[in-house]
C-alpha cells in the first residue's frame, strides 16, 4: 500500500513543520543522563513561549503538584525529566494541534482536546491494569492524531468517495486507505520518524487504528488504540469520524481490560483531561 | 438564553431557553420536556452505572445514567414540572464498530435508562440511538422542539 501514497501526499509530509530548535535542542539535552539543568534553562530562553506553555503545563492538577512551578529548574525538580521532556514535545504542538482540522470537521481546540484525553485515558489504563509500558506512551497517545494535520486536507476533497467507501461497513480510517491509499496513522508515523522520535512512539502511532497489523505485540501500540477508541466513546474531539472504528479484540485481550476497568479510566479520564487541555 | 451541556453535565431551562449539547458518541443525551410548565432539561450522560466510581458519581452524578436521570427528573420538578406531563426523548448511545461487547458503552447506556423508565413508569415519546455516528442535538424549551445534526445532516426528534 505504501507505493501507492500521492506524491502531493508526501510532499506534505515532507514540508510539514520540523519540531522547534529550541525543544529539539532541550529533548536532545534531557537524553543525556548527566545533563545540566541550567543548560536546559538556557535552551527554552531562545523560545519564551515554549517555555510558558511548558509551565502551564506543569501546573495542571492532572501532575497533582502542591506548590506552583515558576521555573523551568523547578519544574525539572519536581516532575521528573521524563515528565518534563513529555511537555515540552506536548507545548511544541500545541499551536498546530489546536487549529481546525478540515475533511475530518474537527472544530478548533477539538484535536488537542482529543489528544490530550488519549494521553490520560493511556496512562489511566496503564495505571488500573497495572500494565508495563514505557513513559513514552504519553508522547505516543499525544500524538496518533498528528497525520490528520496533513491527511486532512485530502480528506476534504475526496469526502464524498470516502463516506461512501465508509457506508459499505469500513472503519474511516479504513476508507481512507481505499481512497487515498493511505491513512492518517501512517502519515502520522512518518511525521514523527522525521522528528528522530523513538521507534516505539512511531509504532504506537502508525498502528494505533489497527494494533494487530503491528510486526511486534506491544503493550504501547494496544493501549494507544484502546485509549483512542475509549476517548472517541466520549465525544471527545470525534466529529466526522464519530465511532467508526474497529477495536480489536485481541488487543483488549492482550491488555486484559474488562468493563469496569474501561468505564473506570473513562470516569477518571474525562475531568483530568478537560483540565489539561483547558491550559493551553 | 443558551446553555452548553457538556459530557457529563445537565442543564435545565424555562421559556425562552435553549440547550444544546456537541459530540454525543455512547453517552446518552436525554430530553425531558414539560409543555405546560415549559421547564426542561438536557443531561449528557457518560457511563451506565455509579458503582464503578461511588466519589466521582458523589462530585457529579451527572456523569452516570443511574444518578443523573433521577437528578434530571427531581430538578424539573422542583422548577413545576410534573411527571403526567412530562414527554422523554433520547439520543445518542452510539458504539464503535465490531462485535467486542466490551466498547458497547453505548448499548449499556440504553439498557440502563430503558430499567430506569420502565421501574417509573416513564415512556419514551421518541429517540435517536445508536449507529456509530456522531450527534449534536438543540433543544428549544420553549416549543419542545429537538434537532438532532449528525454528519450534515438534520432531523427532528
Amino acid at each position: 500500500m505504501m507505493g501507492a501514497i500521492a506524491d502531493d501526499i508526501i510532499k506534505r509530509i515532507e514540508s510539514f513543520p520540523a519540531m522547534s530548535s529550541a525543544a529539539a535542542k532541550v529533548l536532545s539535552l534531557l537524553e543525556d543522563p548527566d545533563f545540566n539543568p541550567a543548560q536546559v534553562e538556557n535552551a527554552l530562553r531562545q523560545d519564551p513561549s515554549l517555555t510558558a506553555n511548558i509551565l502551564r503545563l506543569s501546573n495542571s492538577a492532572y501532575f497533582g503538584l502542591s506548590s506552583k512551578v515558576g521555573s523551568i529548574k523547578q519544574a525539572l525538580v519536581l516532575l521528573g525529566w521524563r515528565r518534563l521532556s513529555q511537555l515540552v514535545l506536548a507545548s511544541c504542538v500545541t499551536a498546530m494541534m489546536n487549529r481546525e482540522v478540515p475533511g475530518y470537521d474537527i472544530p478548533p481546540g477539538d484535536l488537542w482536546r482529543h489528544s490530550i484525553a488519549v494521553s490520560v485515558a493511556a496512562e489511566g489504563l496503564v495505571d488500573e491494569l497495572k500494565l508495563k509500558a514505557g513513559d513514552e506512551i504519553f508522547t505516543a497517545a499525544l500524538l496518533h492524531d498528528l497525520g490528520k494535520l496533513v491527511l486532512g486536507a485530502f480528506v476534504k476533497e475526496e469526502l464524498v468517495k470516502i463516506e461512501e467507501a465508509a457506508a459499505t461497513g469500513l472503519a474511516f480510517e479504513e476508507a481512507e486507505m481505499l481512497v487515498l491509499g493511505t491513512d492518517h496513522a501512517e502519515i502520522g508515523a512518518r511525521i514523527l520518524e522525521r522528528w528522530s522520535l523513538p521507534q516505539s512512539i512511531v509504532r504506537a502511532v502508525r498502528w494505533h487504528s489497527d494494533p494487530d497489523k503491528s510486526t511486534e505485540t506491544d503493550v504501547m501500540v494496544d493501549t494507544v488504540h484502546v485509549a483512542n477508541v475509549l476517548c472517541s466513546m466520549m465525544g471527545i474531539g470525534i466529529a466526522r469520524e464519530g465511532l467508526r472504528h474497529k477495536p480489536s479484540p485481541s488487543a483488549t485481550k492482550r491488555l486484559g481490560v474488562s468493563v469496569p476497568a474501561l468505564e473506570r479510566v473513562a470516569s477518571r479520564a474525562l475531568q483530568w483531561a478537560n483540565d489539561l487541555a483547558q491550559l493551553s | 438564553m443558551r446553555y452548553l451541556v457538556e459530557v457529563g453535565d445537565l442543564k435545565l431551562g424555562r421559556e425562552g431557553d435553549e440547550l444544546v449539547t456537541y459530540a454525543l458518541g455512547s453517552c446518552l443525551g436525554l430530553v425531558v420536556h414539560d409543555p405546560v410548565a415549559k421547564v426542561g432539561g438536557l443531561l449528557h450522560a457518560m457511563l451506565p452505572i455509579s458503582s464503578i466510581n461511588p466519589e466521582k458519581a458523589k462530585s457529579n452524578p451527572f456523569m452516570f445514567v443511574d444518578t443523573g436521570v433521577p437528578e434530571l427528573f427531581l430538578r424539573l420538578y422542583e422548577m413545576g414540572g410534573q411527571k403526567g406531563r412530562m414527554l422523554v426523548k433520547a439520543a445518542g448511545c452510539a458504539n464503535p464498530m465490531g462485535k467486542d461487547q466490551m466498547f458497547k458503552i453505548g448499548e449499556r447506556n440504553y439498557v440502563i435508562l430503558k430499567k430506569l423508565l420502565w421501574k417509573n413508569g416513564v415512556l419514551l415519546k421518541a429517540e435517536d440511538i445508536g449507529g456509530s455516528l456522531s450527534r449534536t442535538l438543540h433543544f428549544s424549551v420553549t416549543s419542545g422542539e429537538i434537532i438532532i445534526s449528525s454528519n450534515g445532516q438534520k432531523r427532528a426528534l
